[in-house]
C-alpha cells in the first residue's frame, strides 16, 4: 500500500469546500480515511445526494464570499447512482469553470473530479493536489469583502 | 423607407386582425423619440402601431410574464411583431414549451438596428423634443434648439452592432426584404475578447466597479424574456435564502451570477438587460461570455432551432473532454 503523499503543512488558514456525492466520492473519502491515507485538513466536506444536485451557484457563492477553493466530486460518468446526474453536472460545471475567470475569479480555485467509493488512493491524490494548488494561489482576494457586516444605520452601506 | 415599413405593418395587421385576439407591437410613447409597447385589441388601434429604429423593446416577455397579454380567445391567435433578436427569444420560449407556436401569428421585421436612446440623449443634448423624422440613415430631431441631423449608425445600440441575426428566424409573414447581418459569428464576441485580454485582477477590478453600481432594482431580470420565475426568483425568495437585502458587493456579484447562470445556454443576446439597466452596467456582456462558452464547448447557439434542446437541459454520454 502506498503511504502518504506529503500533504502541505497548513501555512495560512485556507478554506476549501468539497461537495461530495453520497454514493461515490464520499465513500471514496471514507475509504481513504479507513486506509489511513494522509490527507490535507483544509477541506470541509458537504455530502450531497449526487453531483447532479450541485447548482453552479453552490460553487459561485462561496467563491464570491471569499472561500479559497471549491471541489466537487462524484461518481465517474456512466457510473452515476441515478444513472445520469453527473452527465448533467459535468456540462454545468465545465461551463461554470470557464465562466469564473471572466468575472475575475481564478478558475483554478474550482475543480471537479470523479472518484469512486473504492478509489481511496485516488481521492487522496485529488484532494492533496487540489489543496496544494489552493495553497499556492493563496487566500481568495475576494475574502473579507464578503463577510456580511452588521448594518449600522438605515443609510449606512454594509461594505 | 421607415414610413412605408409602418404602412406595411398597418396593412398586414389590418388584414389579419380578424384572426387575432391581440397584436403586440410598438407605438409612440411620451415623446416622439420614445416608443412604447402597444397592445392592439381592436381595429381602431392599428393606426397607432409604429415600426422604426426607435422601437427598442423586446415584446416576447409579454407572452410569458405578468402583466402580459391575455391568452388568445377561442380559435384566435396572438399576433406579435418581432425583430431578429426577438424571434430568437420566441424560439427559446417555444423550445422550453412556455408558449406554443400554434397560438402565435408572428409578424417578422428584418431590422437594420435600433437606437441606443440613452446614448443619443446623453451625447446630443436634446431637450423638449417636438418631432422626429427618419430619412434613410438619418434621424432628424426637432427640439427646443432647432433641428438636429443625427446619423443612425452612430447611435446604434451595442447589441445591434454585434447582431448576427437581423432577420427573424421564425415568422408567419415577413414585412421587408431580408437584410445582411452586420457581424459574423467571430466578430460578435469582440467585446468579450477585449475584456478577456486583460489580466484576472484587472477583470476583477472591472466587475467590482461595474457591479458596485448595481442597485438590485431587478430591471434586467424583469426585462429579460427568459427570466420567467417572476415572484419565485431565488434572488428574492426567503426560502431558499440566497440573497439578503444588504447592499454590498458580494451580494451584487451573486445576483448577477444567478441571473447569468440561469440563462446559460438559453440567453439569445437580445440585450434587453443592458438596455434597461439604469446604472449602465454592461450586463449583457456577462451572458455573452456564457454564450461564447456554450458555443465553443457544446457547439450550441440559443434561439435558432425550435426543435433543439438547450444544452444544459440535456446531456450526452459520449461527450469526451469535459
Amino acid at each position: 500500500m502506498v503511504q502518504s503523499v506529503p500533504s502541505p503543512a497548513p501555512q495560512t488558514s485556507i478554506r476549501i469546500i468539497g461537495f461530495l456525492c453520497n454514493w461515490c466520492s464520499y465513500g471514496g473519502a471514507d475509504t481513504a480515511g479507513v486506509c489511513r491515507f494522509k490527507q490535507p485538513t483544509d477541506l470541509r466536506v458537504v455530502r450531497i445526494p449526487c453531483t447532479g444536485r450541485v447548482d453552479p451557484l453552490f460553487v459561485a457563492k462561496p467563491l464570491i464570499y471569499g472561500v479559497d477553493g471549491v471541489l466537487v466530486s462524484g461518481c465517474h460518468p456512466k457510473d452515476c447512482h441515478y444513472a445520469v446526474g453527473n452527465l448533467y453536472a459535468r456540462r454545468r460545471l465545465e461551463v461554470l469553470k470557464n465562466f469564473l475567470s471572466f468575472m475575475g475569479i481564478d478558475k483554478r480555485r474550482f475543480d471537479y473530479a470523479w472518484v469512486s467509493a473504492s478509489e481511496g488512493q485516488r481521492w487522496q491524490q485529488v484532494v492533496s493536489d487540489f489543496s496544494e494548488r489552493i495553497h499556492q494561489l493563496g487566500p481568495n482576494p475576494l475574502a473579507g469583502k464578503g463577510i456580511p457586516q452588521p448594518v449600522q444605520g438605515p443609510l449606512t452601506r454594509a461594505t | 423607407m421607415e414610413a412605408s415599413a409602418t404602412t406595411r405593418l398597418h396593412q398586414e395587421v389590418e388584414a389579419s386582425i380578424g384572426r387575432l385576439s391581440t397584436v403586440l407591437g410598438w407605438g409612440a410613447g411620451y415623446d416622439p423619440l420614445h416608443m412604447t409597447p402597444l397592445f392592439v385589441r381592436s381595429p381602431e388601434d392599428i393606426a397607432r402601431l409604429v415600426w422604426n429604429p426607435l422601437c427598442v423593446q423586446n415584446l416576447t416577455g409579454y407572452l410569458v410574464k405578468s402583466p402580459g397579454v391575455q391568452p388568445p380567445e377561442e380559435g384566435k391567435k396572438i399576433g406579435i411583431c418581432v425583430r431578429g433578436c426577438d424571434s430568437r427569444s420566441l424560439v427559446a420560449l417555444i423550445q422550453e414549451k412556455l408558449i406554443s407556436r400554434e397560438n402565435l401569428y408572428i409578424i417578422g421585421i428584418p431590422c437594420r438596428g435600433t437606437v441606443d436612446i440613452r446614448r443619443l440623449m446623453n451625447e446630443s443634448g436634446l431637450s423638449n423634443i417636438r418631432s422626429v423624422r427618419i430619412e434613410k440613415d438619418l434621424l432628424i430631431v426637432d427640439d427646443a434648439n432647432g433641428a438636429h441631423n443625427l446619423p443612425l449608425e452612430r447611435f446604434l445600440a451595442r447589441r445591434c452592432l454585434r447582431c448576427r441575426h437581423p432577420n427573424p428566424v421564425i415568422h408567419d409573414v415577413l414585412l421587408d426584404e431580408p437584410v445582411t447581418p452586420r457581424t459574423t459569428a467571430e466578430d460578435a464576441y469582440r467585446d468579450v475578447e477585449s475584456l478577456e485580454a486583460q489580466s484576472l485582477d484587472q477583470r476583477r477590478a472591472f466587475w467590482s466597479v461595474e457591479l458596485d453600481r448595481c442597485l438590485r432594482c431587478y430591471a434586467c431580470r424583469n426585462a429579460c424574456p427568459l427570466c420567467i420565475c417572476q415572484n419565485r426568483c431565488i434572488a428574492e425568495t426567503r426560502d431558499p435564502r440566497w440573497l439578503t437585502q444588504r447592499v454590498n458587493l458580494p451580494e451584487k456579484f451573486l445576483y448577477h451570477f444567478i441571473h447569468a447562470l440561469h440563462l446559460a445556454g438559453r440567453c439569445t443576446e437580445c440585450g434587453e438587460c443592458e438596455r434597461v439597466c439604469p446604472m449602465e452596467i454592461p450586463v449583457t456582456l456577462i451572458k455573452e461570455k456564457l454564450n461564447q462558452i456554450t458555443r465553443d464547448l457544446l457547439h450550441y447557439e440559443a434561439g435558432l432551432d425550435p426543435e433543439a434542446v438547450p444544452p444544459l437541459l440535456t446531456f450526452n454520454p459520449a461527450e469526451a473532454g469535459i
